[in-house]
């Protein structure tokens, strides 16, 4: 093995987030030795307590996401799954839809797709700091469009899109606004209902600081996709050969991931107690960082250090590799950072760094002034190795 | 050995799960007793979660359930435990 040193300052939280705060580890093993029953799955004991401490979760995160009905917080296995079902749910052959230049993977590889299919799919270049124009888009659906998709906050560049402008522009359009929230849930504070959303997705493992393999997607009740899967839900099998039409079922056949979803209910509740000192710490941290990449003669993609960012800070440095870079910081300094093209090569090619990567430091729960120091120190020395 | 008989309660039907939890919930906030039981067959369903209450308590939960807008596909009256 080579990769046998230990990590010590975790910067790779835009990725997923790690360590995870108190009650999350509690609630997993919560779910695997208290909690076992199938939730709705059964009217015994341990069943109902599982099924209610589900639904327990679903009220507090529709509450946490400004979601009233929360039967439109539906979980899912992933944020990727999520929009997987959303983009392929809503369009077909024949329908336009427009996303911005900075889209991730998990959108941009399903309007590939679906752009095969005979979707016809527009892309609008960001400005120069990852930003959605909202002329440019305003513009775009002069044209009719079934679906405006933009990611809430970049992956790459920190930008937060000017998410309740563009619900309000697609919707004037007659469009419906599908969002990759994978960046902006706990790190930004979301209320689907005041930014007018028709679906936003978001990994339950990166900012909303639960476990792997849970998702949130809230839908409007005017967002009503084609399921992706089907099967089972624990109702309505003697009248129904085909899936419920109601909300959370529709959209959730298979049984439930309770340790997920007690692991991110957890979380969310820490959230709710801690949100506000937790972003102004993540903002000082960011900007710290931000302000210690210039100064080291860094280049920093995306918004400038004094506009709002989620705690993601992306850089290139003339003539290094930042693969080889992330690898020393990790193996010399114990610094875990992410290099390459984070799943985002729409994004790098805005940004001129589709060949080359970047460095990217992704800061959160856990991190304080000595992580992102510590991180700088580490850059300045490996920096002054090379002259 | 405590000898049982059937005796009467009403049951109310839900479509989904989330609305037999939402009705559970507001119902024992409203001091009726709830037991979710297995929605019988004369509900038209055999699957799913039905919610019995005592008969002389069926009226007011049904009057609380759609003040709530929580939608009841059935209710029937059966005997049980």
């Amino acid at each position: 093995m080579s990769d046998s040193h230990q990590t010590i300052t975790y910067l790779d939280h835009g990725a997923t987030s790690w360590p995870k705060p108190p009650g999350v580890q509690e609630a997993l093993a919560l779910a695997v030795s208290e909690l076992g029953g199938s939730p709705g799955r059964g009217h015994y004991g341990l069943a109902m307590r599982t099924t209610r401490a589900v639904h327990s979760v679903r009220r507090g995160v529709a509450r946490f996401l400004g979601v009233a009905a929360d039967r439109q917080v539906l979980f899912q296995p992933g944020c990727t799954q999520a929009l997987n079902l959303v983009l392929f749910g809503l369009l077909e052959e024949g329908d336009r839809v427009v996303a911005t230049s900075v889209e991730h993977n998990a959108v941009a590889r399903p309007l590939n797709v679906l752009g095969a299919r005979g979707v016809e799919v527009d892309v609008l270049d960001t400005d120069s700091q990852g930003l959605l124009d909202i002329d440019d888009l305003e513009q775009a659906l002069k044209r009719p469009a079934k679906v405006v998709v933009c990611q809430h906050a970049g992956n790459l560049s920190g930008a937060i899109q000017p998410i309740k402008e563009a619900a309000r522009i697609a919707h004037d359009a007659g469009a419906l606004l599908v969002v990759d929230g994978a960046q902006a849930g706990g790190h930004l504070e979301v209320d689907c209902s005041e930014l007018g959303v028709d679906a936003w997705a978001c990994s339950g493992h990166k900012g909303l600081l639960g476990p792997t393999g849970i998702a949130v997607l809230y839908l409007s009740k005017g967002c009503q996709p084609r399921e992706l899967v089907v099967g089972g839900t624990g109702s309505a099998s003697s009248e129904l050969p085909t899936q419920p039409t109601e909300l959370p079922e529709r959209y959730e056949a298979g049984t439930p991931n309770t340790p997920g979803i007690l692991g991110l209910g957890a979380a969310v509740d820490w959230l709710v107690e801690n949100a506000v000192n937790h972003r102004e710490r993540e903002r000082l941290l960011t900007r710290r960082l931000h302000e210690g990449l210039l100064e080291l003669g860094f280049r920093v993609i995306g918004p400038p250090v004094d506009a709002p960012r989620v705690p993601i800070v992306a850089a290139t440095y003339a003539g290094l590799d930042a693969g080889r870079m992330a690898a020393a910081l990790d193996r010399e300094f114990g610094v875990a950072v992410r290099s390459g093209l984070h799943c985002a090569p729409w994004a790098h090619r805005t940004f001129g760094t589709l060949e080359t990567g970047a460095l990217r430091f992704g800061l959160g729960y856990g991190n304080d002034a000595d992580d992102v120091d510590c991180a700088l120190a580490a850059c300045a020395s490996l920096l002054g190795d090379l002259t | 050995m405590t000898s049982r008989q059937l005796r009467p309660f009403v049951v109310f039907g839900f479509s989904t799960t989330h609305d037999a939890l939402d009705a559970e919930s507001l119902l024992e906030d409203m001091g009726i007793d709830v037991v979710p039981i297995p929605a019988p067959a004369e509900l038209g369903k055999l699957c799913g979660i039905g919610l019995r209450v005592e008969p002389d308590q069926a009226d007011r939960a049904g009057i609380y359930l759609q003040r709530a807008e929580i939608v009841v596909v059935g209710r029937v009256n059966i005997e049980d435990f």
